[in-house]
């Protein structure tokens, strides 16, 4: 790559154009980003207990490789965790299927909120097993928050 | 805050909750992030999904980035990964050849490496033209406009004769060569390794 000093003055002229063009272009989905990405700031929390990502099969190697092929609708599944507890969560198309796996569930119902930037909280309660399920989940950014007495966990955010 | 201003200080003030910091980072690095979704030949609504998450990941990991300029490599890393999630994830077909070893990360940071770093350099020049004074860069973008404003003009909106217009220029370049972020000095520019 061509070092600044080395441009002369005509060459630099162009880079700068295609500089500036690149903020005026693509105009509208920069400006939804930009939106989009100002607007997040406002899910800051600052004490949340977060839970890891522990496997994503859309991040497994080759993942893509075998998608190109007929069975591109294997469900997509997730999974987190935060000391003892697991979230493990499958989707199929629209349907989203979950559970909450935990040594100790003596302590009452468990509620699995599903947050969406831009769209009110869903909240599932689980069952006896610890499964939940929400339907109509459209693709798009998503994260968890599995709430039971006194502790609440929340997971990265991922796109499904 | 401009887009200057040290990740150093941005990201501390954005961690304690400085919207004008938070939205000083969007600026700087949003032509990061898209560029690196073009190059992943993502449709506008998955590109869409694609920077949100990125944001709000990072809104979230605000509090673990202790070394603030480790940012530019980790929204890197971040976008790139979110990419390949939902190219994966949606189950589109990419150009892979199975027989090549390096499998499909190699491919996409082949494809990536030449726009990125010209997307690095545009980001850098933007830069370098606000660090230069109001009066030369809006001589730059008036000389940049197309189609092209008559020097004319120029010299009246500016109110400079039209004989130094081209004077102005080159020295308004060399001006613009030697800025902080043209000579890799700027606070920790996008294009630095990664």
């Amino acid at each position: 790559m061509t070092r600044w000093d080395e441009l002369g003055d005509d060459e630099l002229m162009a880079e700068l154009a295609s500089a500036v063009a690149e903020e005026t272009d693509g105009g509208e989905v920069t400006a939804r980003r930009r939106e989009a990405a100002r607007a997040a700031f406002t899910w800051r929390t600052v004490d949340a207990e977060l839970a890891e990502l522990l496997h994503d099969s859309a991040l497994d190697a080759g993942a893509a490789v075998r998608s190109s092929g007929s069975s591109g609708s294997a469900p997509r599944s997730l999974s987190f965790i935060r000391g003892a507890v697991t979230i493990e969560i499958e989707v199929t198309g629209q349907a989203l299927l979950g559970e909450v796996v935990d040594d100790d569930r003596s302590d009452g119902p468990t509620t699995v909120s599903l947050q969406r930037p831009d769209a009110e909280d869903r909240v599932a309660e689980t069952d006896a097993s610890g499964f939940f399920r929400f339907d109509d989940v459209a693709p798009g950014p998503v994260r968890f928050v599995v709430a039971r007495s006194g502790w609440s966990l929340t997971t990265p955010w991922a796109t499904l | 805050m401009d887009t200057t201003e040290p990740l150093a200080n941005l990201v501390p003030a954005a961690r304690e909750g400085d919207q004008h910091a938070w939205d000083t980072i969007v600026e700087r690095f949003l032509p990061l992030v898209g560029a690196i979704i073009r190059q992943h030949r993502l449709s506008d609504a998955d590109g869409d999904d694609v920077s949100q998450t990125v944001w709000l990941r990072l809104v979230e990991h605000l509090g673990a980035l202790r070394e603030p300029d480790a940012l530019p490599g980790w929204i890197r890393t971040t976008t790139r990964n979110e990419c390949l999630r939902v190219i994966n994830a949606r189950g589109r077909m990419r150009p892979v050849d199975p027989q090549a070893d390096h499998g499909l990360d190699a491919v996409v940071d082949d494809m990536a490496d030449a726009e990125l770093v010209a997307a690095e350099r545009r980001q850098v020049l933007r830069a370098a033209l606000s660090e230069l004074p109001a009066g030369r860069r809006d001589l730059l973008l008036l000389l940049l406009e197309d189609p092209p404003v008559p020097y004319e003009e120029i010299s009246a909106r500016l109110g400079i004769p039209i004989g130094s217009i081209g004077p102005t220029r080159a020295r308004a370049l060399d001006q613009l060569r030697s800025t902080p972020s043209l000579r890799g000095l700027g606070p920790d520019p996008v294009g630095g390794p990664s």
